[in-house]
């Protein structure tokens, strides 16, 4: 790889990238050169893909089975007025083609299942998680994990965000060493039942931009190891420190879960019979 | 000392931080009742029938889980020590 392969234009559009020593025409090149794949394209999804495609990663991929709903409108910013009824994979790649001509968007209109996720995780180098349910949560934690791929995990709740970084390697924890199992149905609410205040997942989804464009460049320090939880409220943010669980079903010494195929992913995302 | 409670706990508690009166000393239990008393609500939902913190309720003591780092309900607490209480929230 060489800065030798950015076009004039290229080297205006990163210009205030490539003037960075820590980025430079290396750092640009691995980013036009890297896969990252926005799980989710509603309210984390929306500024996730926007930056990835603003700093100029290369290849976008971008799932999620939903179409625009009005109250998506209000946090969702890649979604505008004329893209009700449409896919959302379709209306956030109408934004990445008109931000950005260097960014190809593979589109992916499907539901993550247990039957897809090992294919789709294993076509990219970061997966950033902006799903709205356990069960996608706790499906992208194992396959990502089992499958070595480095995946940010954000998720919000009214005034509230959790995110964290998961780099798959040898010594890092994963989300089940935090939450070995999900909560019962109906403990937690979602937004759709409780509400989520707008900017929200604009301040996550960035924090989980940032980390997947840290990870393309392979620069910096991610929350590899810490949790972060942000109050919108307060504006205060605390960090829990999360340590590889020796006992977590996935990533412990002796993993009960081998293949996302082990687990029944509904209620509590534990392990089948 | 000081709980912070996070999401639902938090709006199950009506406050988001509540003084505990427990000295230095105490053990992580004495806190968690301590806490139960002011806002016995809260022990319904993040406890179970013995009594223990139900499997999705994480706890930390300055930052770390007392589980993972420490003596877990035996952990002797001191004098400055925070607390928070978090559930898991799924939404994007």
């Amino acid at each position: 790889m060489s800065g030798l392969s950015l076009d004039p234009e290229q080297l205006d559009r990163y210009s205030r990238h490539i003037i960075m020593d820590e980025v430079g025409p290396e750092g640009q090149q691995r980013l036009l050169d890297s896969r990252i794949l926005c799980l989710g394209a509603g309210g984390l999804g929306s500024p996730v893909i926007q930056y990835l495609a603003a700093a100029g990663v290369g290849t976008i991929g971008i799932a999620d089975d939903d179409v625009v709903e009005r109250s998506n409108l209000q946090r969702q910013v890649v979604h505008g007025e004329s893209d009700i009824g449409r896919p959302k994979v379709d209306s956030a790649a109408d934004f990445v083609a008109e931000q950005n001509p260097d960014v190809a968007v593979e589109r992916h209109e499907t539901r993550v299942t247990s039957e897809n996720v090992e294919d789709l995780v294993a076509e990219y180098d970061v997966v950033v998680d902006g799903s709205d349910n356990f069960s996608t949560r706790y499906l992208v934690n194992d396959a990502c994990t089992l499958a070595g791929v480095p995946f940010s995990h954000g998720a919000i709740l009214k005034f509230e965000g959790q995110v964290t970084t998961f780099e798959a390697r040898e010594e890092s924890p994963c989300y089940r060493c935090i939450f070995p199992e999900a909560p019962p149905a109906g403990s937690v609410p979602s937004c759709a039942e409780a509400g989520v205040l707008g900017v929200l997942p604009g301040t996550v989804g960035c924090i989980q931009a940032t980390e997947a464009v840290k990870l393309a460049m392979g620069y910096g320090e991610t929350l590899d190891g810490r949790l972060v939880l942000y109050d919108a409220a307060d504006m205060t943010f605390d960090t829990a420190e999360i340590r590889k669980n020796p006992n977590c079903p996935v990533c412990g010494e002796n993993p009960d879960i081998g293949s996302v195929h082990d687990v029944e992913y509904t209620d509590t995302c534990a392990i089948g019979d | 000392m000081r709980w912070k409670l996070f999401a639902n706990l938090a709006e199950t508690a009506g406050e988001r931080e509540v003084d505990v009166d427990v000295e230095a000393g105490a053990t992580f239990r004495d806190a968690l009742d301590a806490l139960f008393e002011t806002h016995p609500e809260l022990r319904e939902e993040v406890t179970d029938e013995e009594g223990n913190l139900r499997d999705h309720i994480r706890v930390l003591r300055n930052s770390q889980n007392p589980f993972v780092a420490d003596a877990g309900y035996e952990t002797t607490l001191e004098a400055g020590d925070e607390l928070a209480m978090f559930p898991p929230v799924s939404g994007g």
